[in-house]
C-alpha cells in the first residue's frame, strides 16, 4: 500500500499579527533581564568585598605568624626554652606558605565527627582511607585542590586548581557550604551545609587528619562507606557494560552523562561497589527517593552489575 | 566516545546529500534512517541511532523549525520561572558532533512501497527504517467556535514558542481582576497534568500581578492527573482564585467566539479576557498520511514501537498508541532508547536489549511546591503495561517538596542533553 498524498501544513499565523502583547512581553523580558545583570553585579560587588576582608584577615595572621617566628628565634638565640634532649625543632620557615587560618581548638571536634555522617557514603578518613565515590580527606588541609592520585576529579575543579585553589579553613568552608555554586560542575553531589558552626565544627574534625601524617589514629576506624550493606556475592557479581549501556539510558534521561549535576545527582566514574551498594539500598528501600526506589525496584543484580560496570569509566 | 565526526553545516550540506537519495541507495551505501521530528521522541532516537551505531548508519532528522522549545518547563516560563531562552533548544550538536544530517523542512508524503519521505521543499528521501515522532495536532472542530485561524485570539500554547509567549503576553495585559478561561481537553492528550500546572502557574503569576482576577477552567473530565495535590495547593497558595467546571456543570458543552472573546458554557456565556483553548488532540498528521493511524493514533508494538500497519516505519511518543503509558517527553524519551536500540539491531546486527520503559512527571504548584508522579512499563504482546508506580502524598514537608522541584530541574538539564547532545 502507498500514500503519497500531499499536505501542505497550516503554518499558523503567528508570524503575521503579533500583537503589541509580544512587545510587551519581549520589554518585559528585556526588564527582566536587566534587573537578573544589576542584581548580578551587586552579588559580584559584595563577594569582591567578602575577598577583600578575607585578605586583610589572612594578612593579620601573616603578621601575627611572622612575629611570633621572630620571637620564637629571638627566645632560641637567647638560649631559654632550649628543646629538650631527643626533640627535635622543626624548620621555621623564611616565608610563611598560606596559613590555615582555623586551629582544631576553634570547633568542636566531637560535633563534627557526627557531622561527618553526612560525608562518609563518599569520602572516607583515617588509616588506610581510599578514594571512593570522592577522593579520600586525609591530609586535605594545605592540600592543592584536585590532587589526590588517582581520583577523577570533574574538569570544574581541575580548572579551580590550576587557578590556584588550595584547601584551607576558609576555601573549605565555602565549598561545603554551596558545591555547587562555589564549583558549578563539581560531581560532588550535596547540597551544603548552611551551619557556619556546623562548618566549623566539621572542619575541626577533617583538620585531625590534617596537621600531620602521624596524626592520624591507627585505631580509628576508615569511615563506613555506606548506609546499607549487599551480600558479598553479589559485589562479585562481573558487569555486562554493554548491557549496562543500553540500560544506562534510562537514568540519564535525568543524570547528566557528563557528570554534571542541577539537582539530580552525579553517577558517573563511581567506584562499581559503591554504585551498586547505592542501587541495592534503594531496590531495599533504605533509601527514601521515590524515582530511585521505582527504577532501581526492577533491576536485576545483574542489571545492577551492568551499570556498575559501565558508569564506572564514563567519561564524556 | 568514539563518534563520527562528520560536519554537517545546516541545510546547504544537507540538500545535496538529499538530492541524490536513490544514487546512495543503488550504491548500496550504508543503511539510511530517516526520523520526521525533532522532538522529544525524534531528537533523542536520531542521537542514540547515530551515536551507538559510530557512523555505520546513515541518520536524517527532519524538524522545521531551527529552535525547539519544549513544552516542559513552558509552563514554569508561564509563571516566570524561566526565560523563554531557557526552554530554546538548537539542532547544532546533533548535526555537528553526531553527523546527524539535520534538514530544516516539513515531511509532507511518505510512499512506503519506494520507502521514501517527500519534504515541502521538493526534495525525496529514502529510508531503509523511517520513526516518525511529529507529535500532535488538534482534532478539527473539538471546541466550536475555534480553529486554527483563532490561535492568535484564543491560544493553545500546547505547542511551545511563539504560542506561549503570546498567552503570556495575554495574561500580562489582562485588566484588573479580570477572567483567565481554560478550556481543558479531554483524554486522551499529551501531559496529562500540563492543564492543572499551567493554571498554578498563571494564577502564581496573577497573585502577584492582579490578586482580584479570576481563573475558569471548563473541563471536560470527571477527574485528572494529580486531582488531589493540585486541589490541596490550590486551596493552600491560591485561595478563591480557582473555579472548575467539570461534566456536571456542562464542562464538556463548550463553544467560544474568538471574535467576542466570549465562552459559552452549557448555554451559559461568559466574557473573558484571555481563553486558552486546549482542543482535544490526535497524532501529528505525517503519522495519518504516512497511513499507520487507527482513528487519531498510530497503534505499534511495544517491544520495538515498530506500526501495526508497516514494520519499516516507527511511531514514538504523543503520535503513538502504546498502552498504558502517558503522552509525555520522559515517554516519548524513553520509547526512542528502546526504539534506537531495536532498529540498530536490525540495520547492523548489534545487540538488542529488552524493552524497559520509564515516566516521571514533575509538576510546579507555587514557588518551590513540586510534585511528582511516575511509574515504571514493560513490553507485552498487546502493549506497553505498567509494572510500578509512585505519586507524591498530599501533606508532604516543605522541605520534600523544594526538593521535588529541585529534581526536577535536574531533569530537564538531563532529558534536553540527552535529546539535543
Ligand atoms: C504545557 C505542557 C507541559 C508539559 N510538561 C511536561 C513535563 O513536565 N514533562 C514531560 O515529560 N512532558 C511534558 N509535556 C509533554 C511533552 O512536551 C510531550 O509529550 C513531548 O514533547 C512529546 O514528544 P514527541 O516527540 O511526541 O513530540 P514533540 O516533542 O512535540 O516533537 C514533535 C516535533 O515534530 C515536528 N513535526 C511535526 N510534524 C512534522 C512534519 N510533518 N515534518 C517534520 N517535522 C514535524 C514538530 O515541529 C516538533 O518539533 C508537556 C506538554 C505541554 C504542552
Amino acid at each position: 500500500m502507498s500514500a503519497g498524498n500531499l499536505f501542505l501544513p497550516a503554518l499558523g499565523a503567528t508570524g503575521l499579527v503579533l500583537s503589541c502583547a509580544i512587545l510587551l512581553a519581549t520589554a518585559n523580558r528585556d526588564r527582566q533581564e536587566l534587573a537578573t545583570a544589576e542584581a548580578a553585579i551587586v552579588t559580584s560587588e559584595t563577594r569582591i568585598e567578602d575577598f577583600k576582608s578575607r585578605v586583610e584577615r589572612l594578612e593579620g595572621e601573616l603578621e601575627a605568624a611572622r612575629a611570633e617566628v621572630a620571637d620564637l628565634r629571638a627566645a632560641a638565640e637567647a638560649g631559654d626554652e632550649a628543646p629538650a634532649e631527643g626533640e627535635e625543632v622543626a624548620a621555621l620557615p623564611e616565608t610563611v606558605t598560606p596559613v590555615t587560618p582555623s586551629t582544631p581548638g576553634q570547633g568542636n571536634v566531637e560535633n563534627g565527627k557526627k557531622l561527618f555522617a553526612e560525608c562518609s557514603g563518599c569520602h572516607k578518613i583515617g588509616a588506610g582511607a581510599e578514594n571512593g565515590i570522592g577522593p579520600h580527606l586525609n591530609l586535605l588541609f594545605g592540600r592543592k585542590a584536585a590532587s589526590v592520585t588517582d581520583f577523577r576529579y570533574s574538569d570544574s575543579l581541575i580548572r579551580a586548581a590550576s587557578n590556584g585553589l588550595e584547601w584551607h579553613a576558609d576555601t573549605l568552608s565555602d565549598y561545603i557550604e554551596d558545591p555547587r555554586t562555589f564549583a558549578s560542575g563539581t560531581r560532588m553531589s550535596y547540597d551544603g551545609m548552611k551551619d557556619a558552626a556546623d562548618r566549623r565544627d566539621l572542619l575541626a574534625f577533617l583538620r585531625t587528619y590534617s596537621d600531620n601524617p602521624a596524626d592520624i589514629p591507627e585505631a580509628d576506624p576508615t569511615a563506613v562507606g555506606t548506609d546499607h550493606t549487599v551480600d558479598p556475592e553479589i559485589l562479585t557479581l562481573v558487569g555486562d557494560a554493554e548491557y549496562g549501556e543500553y540500560l544506562s539510558s534510562e537514568c540519564t534521561t535525568c543524570h547528566q552523562a557528563s557528570g554534571g549535576d542541577d539537582g539530580i545527582p552525579s553517577i558517573v566514574l563511581w567506584p562499581e561497589e559503591d554504585f551498586v551498594t547505592a542501587m541495592h539500598a534503594y531496590r531495599d528501600k533504605v533509601r527514601p527517593n521515590q524515582v530511585m526506589q521505582l527504577i532501581a525496584g526492577r533491576l536485576s543484580n545483574e542489571e545492577i552489575a551492568a551499570l556498575a560496570a559501565y558508569f564506572k569509566d564514563l567519561e564524556e | 566516545m568514539g563518534l563520527n565526526r562528520r560536519t554537517f553545516i545546516g541545510s546547504a550540506v544537507a540538500a545535496t546529500t538529499l538530492s541524490a537519495p536513490m544514487v546512495r541507495a543503488a550504491g548500496h551505501g550504508k543503511p539510511r534512517v530517516v526520523v520526521v521530528g525533532g522532538g522529544a521522541g525524534g531528537a533523542t532516537a536520531a542521537r542514540y541511532i547515530a551515536k551507538d551505531s559510530e557512523g555505520a548508519i546513515d541518520v536524517t532528522l527532519i524538524e522545521p523549525t531551527r529552535t525547539y522549545y519544549t513544552c516542559f518547563f513552558s509552563n514554569l516560563y508561564i509563571g516566570g520561572f524561566k526565560t523563554i531562552d531557557d526552554i530554546g533548544h538548537s539542532y547544532g550538536t546533533l548535526a555537528s558532533e553526531y553527523g546527524i544530517n539535520v534538514v530544516h523542512d516539513w515531511a509532507i508524503g511518505v510512499d512506503r512501497d519506494a520507502k521514501t519521505v517527500t519534504l515541502a521543499g521538493g526534495a525525496t528521501v529514502g529510508y531503509d527504517k523511517l520513526i516518525l515522532s511529529p507529535g500532535i495536532d488538534f482534532v478539527d472542530g473539538a471546541v466550536p467556535g475555534w480553529d486554527l485561524n483563532a490561535q492568535n485570539a484564543m491560544p493553545h500554547a500546547y505547542k511551545a514558542g511563539s504560542q506561549s509567549e503570546l498567552l503570556k503576553a495575554q495574561l500580562m495585559a489582562m485588566p484588573e481582576g479580570g477572567t483567565y478561561c481554560m478550556v481543558a481537553p479531554p483524554n486522551p492528550f499529551r501531559c496529562p497534568p500540563g492543564p492543572y500546572e499551567r493554571v498554578s502557574m498563571v494564577a502564581h503569576y496573577l497573585k502577584a500581578n492582579n490578586p482580584t482576577a479570576k481563573i475558569l477552567i471548563a473541563d471536560p473530565k470527571e477527574k485528572f492527573s494529580k486531582q488531589g495535590l493540585f486541589e490541596e495547593g490550590w486551596a493552600n497558595h491560591y485561595d478563591g482564585m480557582i473555579e472548575r467546571v467539570g461534566p456536571d456543570f456542562g464542562g464538556a458543552n463548550v463553544e467560544v467566539d474568538p471574535g467576542a472573546m466570549t465562552v459559552s458554557i452549557d448555554g451559559e456565556v461568559t466574557n473573558v479576557d484571555v481563553c486558552n483553548v486546549i482542543p482535544a488532540m490526535q497524532a501529528g498528521r505525517i503519522a495519518e498520511i504516512a497511513g499507520v493511524t487507527d482513528g487519531n493514533w498510530a497503534p505499534v508494538n511495544a517491544a520495538d514501537m515498530s506500526t501495526k500497519a508497516d514494520p519499516d516505519i516507527y511511531v514514538l511518543g504523543d503520535a503513538s498508541q502504546q498502552g498504558d503509558m502517558p503522552k509525555s517527553g520522559f515517554s516519548a524519551n524513553s520509547q526512542a532508547k528502546v526504539c534506537a536500540n531495536a532498529v540498530r539491531g536490525a540495520l547492523t546486527g548489534s545487540r538488542v536489549f529488552p524493552a524497559k520503559f520509564s515516566n516521571t512527571c514533575w509538576s510546579l504548584i507555587e514557588t518551590n511546591d513540586g510534585v511528582k508522579v511516575g511509574a515504571t512499563y514493560e513490553a507485552t504482546e498487546e502493549k506497553i503495561a505498567k509494572v510500578d508506580g509512585f505519586i507524591s502524598a498530599t501533606g508532604e514537608t516543605a522541605e520534600v517538596r523544594k526538593k521535588t522541584y529541585e529534581e526536577s530541574e535536574g531533569w530537564y538539564t538531563g532529558i534536553t542533553s540527552d535529546m539535543f547532545g
